[in-house]
């Protein structure tokens, strides 16, 4: 990857408010299956969260609900203190990726992201920032079949800049990129908090994480098995690795 | 509103499908009123209803069908690529994102009604007058076809989005309006005649009378009525994107 623009020149907003994330008692099931089991944390703005947990765990469950694109069965998913869905102008505080291939193939990366921008009612101009931001400028009038993983994830995360959000979601950004753009990824995702914003990532690297997060959620079977500071957690010497298998029922 | 409204216009001119639906509503008119026009007996062709139902009515039954088909892939197509992620993050008030489907399928399908139904009354008024058979609709007949065509599609559209939306999956809603228009329907009024006078209400019987095909039902009661069938599809449409959680 190329060099590109740190995250200082995005204007991070820090919030006076409510905890940018906050999850209470939150229960969701799918019949009998339990996909996320009275799950309660919250984040501290001005931090990056690492949220980890075997496949199945319910992390990306849990980011739906956050984002409103599942209801809770029970409990409350909240951002700002509110309702995700009950956000004035959402894109302004609120930037998220769960997939890295959420775009139409004939559609352009910069065409994807104008029609999003439109929707937020955001200034053309932030489209080529954001591409800018990401290092897409030069592929943007390609369609978006014709790009590789690490371009699709940077165009997601494009899509998630737009709104200069001050909240940050995630989920699993560093799949497919090359080692350069994970040291790009991790320099961005330090820089956004540093300015002030507030990031949670869902990722199985953990040797990535280690070098990136500030706090850690682990849930394992849609429950909470720990959260707290990366240095508490591993403050007996033992790596994200060990501590992360001990949780979670993984070491051999 | 307008801003969701404005994205969803701006979709539908960003990738080649809506080109590729137009060129395809295009051939098929230009091929359904020539075949009829050119091949079939004059005596066939003779009166105003025979050259309205056989000939220039081309337009308004593949005008819908094709505005059925844009408005179901506003929302399949978001589900089918994921989109629909993206675009439920910077529009989580789904209620609106409903509204905006709608009025933009409304606006394209009123299009493409507006282009089918008058392709079609060029093409059959050149067919019958190269063959010396004299045209017996009138200038108003050719406005009600039109402007018919046009509104039965818009509605069209809209049943198409509430079916999307209600649906989600791509395949089994193209399928099945385009099985409904073109086997379906004519299946239960036509020779099976499982309805009775009924089949004149069906949503495709509608779409015809609105343009002046149906001796029973006027244009305007026929639009009324069609609004009906969308505005119920339209409503289980938001029930389903209000209620259903996405993936």
């Amino acid at each position: 990857m190329t060099a590109h623009q740190t995250p200082n020149a995005l204007s991070v907003r820090a919030s006076r408010e409510a905890a940018a994330v906050t999850a209470r008692s939150l229960t969701k099931r799918y019949g009998d299956v339990v996909a996320v089991d009275d799950l309660s944390f919250s984040l501290r703005t001005g931090t990056v969260t690492g949220f980890l947990g075997p496949n199945g765990a319910g992390k990306t469950t849990t980011l739906r609900l956050l984002l409103g694109l599942a209801e809770p069965t029970s409990g409350e998913a909240l951002v700002f203190g509110a309702r995700f869905r009950e956000l004035e102008r959402p894109a302004d505080r609120v930037g998220a990726v769960l997939e890295s291939n959420d775009f139409h193939p004939a559609r352009s990366g910069r065409d994807h992201l104008r029609a999003l921008a439109v929707a937020a009612d955001l200034a053309p101009a932030r489209v080529e920032g954001v591409l800018e931001v990401v290092g897409l400028g030069a592929a943007a009038r390609r369609p978006a079949r014709t790009y590789s993983l690490g371009m699709r994830q940077r165009l997601g995360l494009a899509g998630a800049l737009l709104g200069e959000p001050e909240l940050l979601i995630l989920d699993e950004p560093a799949n497919g990129l090359d080692p350069a753009g994970m040291h790009w990824l991790r320099r961005f995702l330090r820089g956004f908090a540093a300015a002030g914003g507030t990031v949670l990532v869902s990722s199985h690297g953990l040797a990535e994480l280690a070098q990136t997060v500030d706090e850690l959620v682990i849930i394992d079977r849609g429950r909470l098995v720990a959260t707290g500071a990366l240095d508490a957690l591993t403050a007996g010497g033992q790596s994200l690795e060990d501590v992360y298998l001990e949780l979670t029922g993984g070491a051999s | 509103m307008t801003a969701e409204l404005r994205a969803e216009l701006l979709k539908q001119r960003t990738t080649r499908t809506n080109i590729g639906l137009v060129a395809a509503m295009a051939a098929l008119v230009l091929t359904a009123v020539l075949m009829h026009g050119l091949l079939l007996p004059a005596d066939d062709l003779a009166d105003a209803d025979d050259q309205l139902q056989i000939v220039f009515g081309w337009g308004e039954v593949l005008g819908a069908l094709f505005a059925a088909l844009l408005g179901a892939m506003t929302f399949t197509g978001e589900f089918r690529y994921g989109t629909i992620r993206p675009t439920l993050i910077v529009t989580p008030r789904r209620d609106r994102l409903v509204a905006a489907k709608l009025l933009a399928g409304v606006l394209i399908g009123s299009a493409f009604g507006l282009l089918a139904g008058g392709l079609s009354a060029v093409t059959a008024s050149a067919a019958l007058t190269a063959r010396g058979i004299d045209i017996e609709i009138q200038a108003s007949d050719y406005a009600v076809l039109v402007l018919g065509s046009a509104g039965a599609a818009a509605l069209w559209a809209a049943i198409g989005v509430g079916l999307g939306a209600a649906i989600r999956n791509q395949v089994p809603v193209l399928v099945g309006i385009c099985a409904w228009l073109l086997f379906l329907e004519s299946a239960l009024i036509g020779d099976a005649n499982l309805v009775g006078d009924l089949g004149r209400y069906t949503p495709g019987s509608l779409g015809r009378a609105a343009t002046g095909q149906e001796p029973l039902v006027a244009p305007g009661a026929a639009l009324i009525l069609l609004a009906l069938y969308a505005a119920a599809t339209a409503t289980g449409g938001w029930l389903s994107m209000t209620r259903r959680d996405v993936d």
